[in-house]
Formats: structure tokens, sequence, C-alpha cells
């Protein structure tokens, strides 16, 4: 199958993912993809939450933090700025405080526990993916095109999400049991019925983002979610290795594409005896690639001699990909 | 809610009848209802505990998420952690 194919085949995946190891070419691709797709008139937002992010250096804008920028007609990129986005729901939950008491000022030690959330290790991941589910739900776009962070993140979290559900089936019990007690407190006092259960409330809203961000990754109608690699035997192993991984967690893998081919026929002329050398490690990784992945190899994009960056490049590689000529 | 207090307080203490609820309010269900509330009120801190541990120093719900939980137990946390902290270990404290 190509990659074009696997797009015309299944409409629905409008979740589009690349994953694989840092420096591969991740962003590459979702531009190239977003590039696609947009041409083919559908409405992409390929979007990224790295803080790191190289959207901005790919579509050569500054868009870090800025929203959903039009890059051309169809393509919006958005690069999600984590450390703000943390901060800001930090200042909610202070103005939240404050008008439930009418206090005017956060007590002490409660000041010190917001403050010392943004340290722990575990908020970005979550405010990350939270801040996925508020691009994803809002739903204006046709596809929504990930640019994810490292693998390791997605694994992370996509286990971390199974805890906490587990988890807060565990403590929802408890709030219930909580509120059976009220009741029955009610009804010894002859006093009318008890008020909402607030937290309890939270709660279920809490379960539903989880659910709804692992989701994102894990909706095998909707989710397509590609390989990044290169013909190096150490990173085939590596992708083997992470693509079982992810299939235990349910991921939907929808395909390998392999970056940074060179040409073989190079090796006819004239050329030193690094390339010749390297041409035939690749051919080894190759072969290696096709006995591990088979048909789910889409695509083996070649080496550019030169870094792809801003829109007539990002042509160039939509072109070799989706095997169509763009105007 | 100072009315709806008053009208409680009213429909409570109302005349012959109303005597005769509260007096057997208080000999047979008094007890039990202040039984009840303490038990609940220990379910509290323990559900404090488990979500907002770190302020103990026990991490356990991921910040983001807990951090949705704590205006609404404000209140309780001066109390919570009083009687955490008091008890010799604080585990037996939860029931």
């Amino acid at each position: 199958m190509s990659f074009a194919e696997v797009f015309e085949k299944y409409p629905n995946r409008r979740y589009v993912m690349y994953g694989g190891k840092g420096g591969l070419g991740k962003t590459t691709f979702s531009a190239a993809t977003a590039y696609y797709l947009a041409k083919k008139g559908k409405r992409v937002l390929v979007f990224s939450v790295d803080p790191q992010a190289s959207l901005s250096d790919i579509f050569e804008r500054d868009i870090f933090g800025q929203g959903n920028i039009e890059i051309m007609p169809n393509l919006f990129a958005r690069e999600v700025d984590a450390d703000r986005r943390i901060q800001d729901y930090q200042e909610e939950i202070r103005q939240k405080i404050l008008s439930m008491y009418g206090m005017k000022k956060i007590p002490e030690e409660i000041e010190s526990y917001i403050k010392a959330s943004s340290a722990e290790p575990a908020m970005e991941e979550s405010a990350i993916f939270d801040a996925v589910v508020d691009i994803v739900v809002k739903g204006d776009f046709d596809y929504y095109i990930y640019d994810l962070v490292p693998l390791g993140h997605a694994l992370y979290y996509l286990s971390m999400a199974a805890v906490y559900d587990a988890w807060l089936d565990k403590i929802t019990g408890l709030r219930e049991q909580m509120r059976e007690y009220d009741q029955a407190i009610a009804t010894m006092k002859r006093e009318d019925g008890t008020e909402e259960d607030e937290i309890y409330n939270e709660l279920m809203y809490i379960k539903d983002r989880i659910g709804a961000s692992s989701k994102i990754m894990t909706d095998t109608d909707k989710t397509a979610f590609f390989f990044v690699l290169t013909p190096e035997e150490m990173t085939v192993v590596d992708t083997e290795k992470a693509a079982k991984l992810f299939a235990k967690y349910n991921v939907p893998l929808a395909g390998y594409v392999v970056n940074r081919v060179i040409d073989r026929n190079l090796l006819k002329e004239n050329i030193p005896a690094y390339l010749k050398n390297r041409i035939e490690m690749q051919a080894g990784a190759l072969d290696l690639i096709d006995n591990t992945f088979g048909t789910s190899v889409l695509s083996r994009v070649p080496e550019f001699d030169s870094e792809i960056k801003g829109l007539d490049t990002i042509r160039d590689l939509a072109e070799v990909m989706f095997e169509e000529k763009f105007s | 809610m100072a009315d709806k207090e008053n009208e409680k307080k009213k429909k409570k203490s109302g005349g012959v009848v109303g005597f005769f609820r509260d007096f057997t309010y208080g000999m047979a269900t008094h007890g039990m209802a202040r039984h009840a509330l303490k038990t609940r009120s220990s379910m509290e801190h323990l559900f404090i505990l488990i979500t907002m541990g770190d302020m103990l120093g026990i991490p356990i719900l991921p910040p983001y998420y807990s951090l949705r939980l704590l205006p609404h137990v404000v209140p309780q946390i001066t109390t919570w952690k009083r009687r955490m902290l008091r008890e010799k270990d604080f585990v037996e404290s939860m029931y």
C-alpha cells in the first residue's frame, strides 16, 4: 500500500501521528502530510506541544504560542506553549479559590502547594495531553496532525493514563460512599436533600479528560500512527521494540516510512569509498526493514540534497511521499 | 442562607409535635448521627490525603488534575493537616 492509498481507504482516520526516535524526520513528514492533505482540499491543523518544537523552523515562521496560524490555504499550524498553559491554569485555580471563598489573598500553604505543583515531572505531560484534548475536541478541522514529542513521552503518558484511570475509579468509589453517609445523616437529622458534590463532578470531569486524551492515540477508527525510521540496523531494532510497546497500548499502527535513503544508482558512478560503504550498509538495513515490517512500509524517501525547510521543499517531499505532482 | 437556617429551625422546634419530634431525635438518633458525622469527616480527611498527599510529602495524583480539586477542599486543609500531623502515626488516624 502507498501513503495516498492509506488516506483514501481510511477517510475516518483524522488523527495522524508520526512517531520515532528524535531527529529522524517526524516534523518533516508531519509537514509534508499536512501539505498533501491541504492540497487535496482538506482543512488541516498540524500541531506540536514540544517545547523545542520545530514547526516554526520548518514553516520558517515564528508561531510559538500564537494559536492556529494559516500557513497556506487549508493548512494551519500551531505550537502550544506548555509552560504558559501551566501558568494560566494555576492562575485559574487561584482565581477560583479567591472567588469561591471571597478571599483577598491565597493562604500561604495553599499558595506554596500550587507553586510546587509546577515542579512535578508529571505536570508537563498531563498539561500537554490536556492541551491536545482541547485542540482536538473543537473539531473544526478535517485532519489533525500531531507532531509528537519523542516516543518515551507518549508511552509514559499512555501507561500513566491507565494507572490514573484505575485510581480514579477507586477514589470515586470513596466519594460515593461519603455521599451515602451524607444522605444517611440528612435522613437522621430529618433535613432535606443533600447538596450536589462538586468534588465528585470534578472527578468525573478528570476521568473524561484522561480517557479522551488516551483515546486520541488509541482510537482504531480515527487514529493513524506512522513510524519514521532510517535505514540503520540499530534504528530498525529500536523501532520494532517501540512498535511492540505501542501495540500493547492499542495504538493503531498504520505503517512505516523510511527516511534518508541514499540513491543506489550512485554506485555506478565514481563515488568516494565512504559513500559506497554507506550505501552498502543501507542496503543491508533495507533488507532487514522489508523482512521485519514487510508491506507495512509505505514509502522510502531519499536523502535530499538540502534541508527540508519552507513550503517549496515541503512540496518536493510530499511529491515523493504521495507519488503525485503538486502545482 | 440565614433565612434557610431560620426556616429549618422553625420547622424543627415548632409546637408540641415539634418538641416530641426533637425529643425522640435526641433520644434515638442523635448518637447515631454524631457517629456518622465523625466517620464522614474521617473519610473526608482520607480523601484529601489521597488527593493532596503532596502537602505532607506523599505524591499520588498527578498535580495537574489534583489542582482542579484544590479549591473545593481549601476550608478543610488546615484541620486536615492538624489532624494528620497530630497523630503519632497518621496512618492510624485514617480510620
